[in-house]
């Protein structure tokens, strides 16, 4: 029932993202600064090193995820939109469990976050970074965006259960976002940073799909394992919560 | 299978964050193939009652059942059989009617397109498949989104205000389609409404509902009777002579000028004997006219009995609340 309840979601945001194609094209803008501008300058600075690899292919798995996580952690007003309109009640009153819903629901942002990531690598190339092209990588990366995508859609929604209102839930998810991206490995590495952030750093799930991105695509390794299994564990957490509080979005 | 009503509710509460009463022990029954229609003024408990029904929200107490299945604890069942159709948009507007029926079909499990463009049809949108429901006016809306609750071949139909903000035509033609649903296919109709004459129109049942409670449920013209009156109007010639022998046919007659009010029970079968008896005693009836209440009239008689002052802020504000809520 979760499958098809999916495969509906999914084919629904397609479709709703071929009449709003340009919201596609200026999500993008963003992540395209970072890697052509913020890039190369820290890298001619020289101000953070990495051994092995140059600062450009080392910060374009964070500015991928990144854009997916930015996206995904405001799906949560799709939902309030459809509470205040009749589409969610609508949707409570079809035979599929509220569980299925969510799921649909979240991991149908799947299809802008497969969008950026088709902008945003090639683009990578141009400022001069070599994507590991091996089809297992790519996939194994396709399935890390899904989780990425998934859980912090599962988490808006979450999120948004308390806020009700638009005007509430974007001013805390501009308080999350950033904070997220900055306290993670997606711009320096861990070890760079004061102790306490670096402990944050270890409990957010956007290090991990950064790190799981950065294995695969640009190292060209498979350590991924506890990558995943900390992303399994924060979906099946984020759907939990979401699910839960789903009946309270509706009443 | 008819032993069971369509709609069975009894003794049914909600209160809403243990403060606001939207459902005070209501008690109804709905037949099989019926057209069932809830009137009451804003704030009453309808969208409550239907949020219940359609498995949407839980009660505080009470029981609910659709075609037998208790909508607590057999929820799931509820859902196959029934169709509903929210009082705000339940389609995607940048879409167009076709995607909409696509997507609603695909959240049922049915991989019939063939079904979307009979429904299409049926719902008069053939022309208009294609386009986005931006472009549509609210009546198109209305038969769209009727057109995606009807996908599953529900047996009970809800229908939460509508045709609320459409035009006396649009308002038509979408209960065109219904009655035809109802008439063709048998499917049970259960709908809200603060519309009177869309009550008295289309249903065939009325139940009246205030403040959380049902106070008043039937036929509509059992309603009208319950009222207990009709009016016969004559204009005679001599109005002393007239009231005397009025006197004798009712205990309730009122005059103003030449114009004499008669409050009976059953005005068409009395005017004639009324007006013989008249004529015998050589009173000349000018001009007589049978007066029925109208379903507003029982509306109105019904809910200010009830009605006390209630400009508190405070309480309205509550209810619109709710009514955003529930």
């Amino acid at each position: 029932m979760a499958l098809n309840s999916i495969i509906a979601f999914i084919e629904l945001e397609m479709r709703r993202l071929r009449t709003n194609r340009m919201e596609l094209y200026t999500r993008v803008v963003q992540p395209i600064l970072w890697l052509a501008l913020f890039g190369p300058i820290i890298s001619q600075t020289r101000a953070i090193e990495i051994p092995g690899v140059n600062y450009e292919s080392f910060i374009m798995p964070g500015i991928l995820i990144q854009s997916i996580v930015f996206v995904s952690m405001f799906y949560g007003l799709t939902i309030i939109w459809e509470s205040e309109s009749g589409i969610l009640k609508k949707l409570l009153t079809i035979p599929i469990s509220r569980e299925s819903i969510i799921i649909g629901r979240s991991s149908a942002s799947i299809a802008r976050a497969l969008f950026q990531m088709a902008i945003i690598i090639p683009v990578s190339y141009l400022v001069g970074v070599r994507v590991d092209l091996n089809p297992l990588f790519i996939l194994l990366s396709i399935f890390i965006v899904f989780l990425t995508s998934m859980g912090f859609s599962s988490l808006s929604i979450f999120i948004a259960s308390f806020m009700r209102t638009r005007e509430r839930f974007m001013g805390l998810g501009q308080a999350i976002t950033l904070p997220l991206f900055f306290a993670s490995n997606a711009l320096y590495p861990i070890n760079v940073m004061p102790p306490i952030i670096r402990e944050i750093a270890s409990f957010n799930p956007l290090s991990y799909s950064v790190d799981s991105l950065r294995d695969l695509l640009i190292l060209g390794n498979f350590n991924i394992l506890n990558d995943v299994i900390f992303l399994l564990l924060f979906n099946f957490a984020c759907i939990f919560l979401a699910s839960i509080r789903f009946n309270k979005i509706a009443e | 299978m008819d032993s069971f009503f369509a709609i069975e509710v009894s003794g049914l509460t909600k209160v809403y964050n243990n403060s606001f009463t939207a459902l005070n022990g209501v008690d109804l029954e709905v037949h099989q193939g019926e057209v069932f229609s809830l009137l009451g003024p804003n704030g009453a408990g309808k969208t409550t009652l239907m949020r219940i029904l359609t498995t949407q929200i839980k009660p505080s107490s009470g029981v609910a059942k659709v075609f037998g299945y208790d909508v607590l604890t057999q929820g799931s069942k509820v859902r196959e059989i029934i169709g509903y159709v929210p009082q705000e948009f339940s389609v995607w507007t940048d879409l167009t009617a076709y995607e909409n029926l696509r997507v609603y079909s695909r959240l049922y499990n049915i991989n019939d397109k063939r079904k979307i463009y009979e429904l299409l049809d049926f719902m008069d949108l053939s022309d208009f498949s294609n386009k986005t429901v931006k472009t549509f006016s609210g009546g198109m809306i209305r038969r769209l989104e009727i057109a995606c609750a009807l996908l599953t071949e529900p047996k009970v139909l809800f229908l939460d205000e509508p045709t609320i903000g459409l035009d006396p035509a649009a308002r038509q033609n979408v209960w065109k389609r219904l009655k035809g649903l109802n008439d063709e296919k048998g499917i049970t109709i259960f709908f809200n409404t603060h519309y009177i004459e869309e009550a008295e129109l289309y249903s065939k049942r009325v139940a009246i509902i205030n403040k959380g409670k049902v106070i008043k449920v039937g036929k509509v013209e059992e309603l009208k009777k319950d009222l207990g009156f009709e009016v016969i109007s004559l204009r005679v010639g001599n109005v002393e002579k007239a009231l005397a022998i009025l006197n004798s046919f009712s205990k309730k007659v009122s005059h103003n000028g030449k114009v004499i009010d008669l409050f009976v029970s059953d005005a068409e079968a009395m005017i004639a004997k009324v007006i013989k008896a008249l004529e015998n005693e050589g009173v000349e009836v000018e001009r007589a006219s049978i007066h029925k209440p109208t379903l507003e009239e029982v509306f109105i008689s019904q809910v200010k009995k009830e009605e006390t002052i209630r400009g508190k802020i405070s309480e309205i504000r509550n209810i619109r609340r709710a009514v955003r809520r529930g």
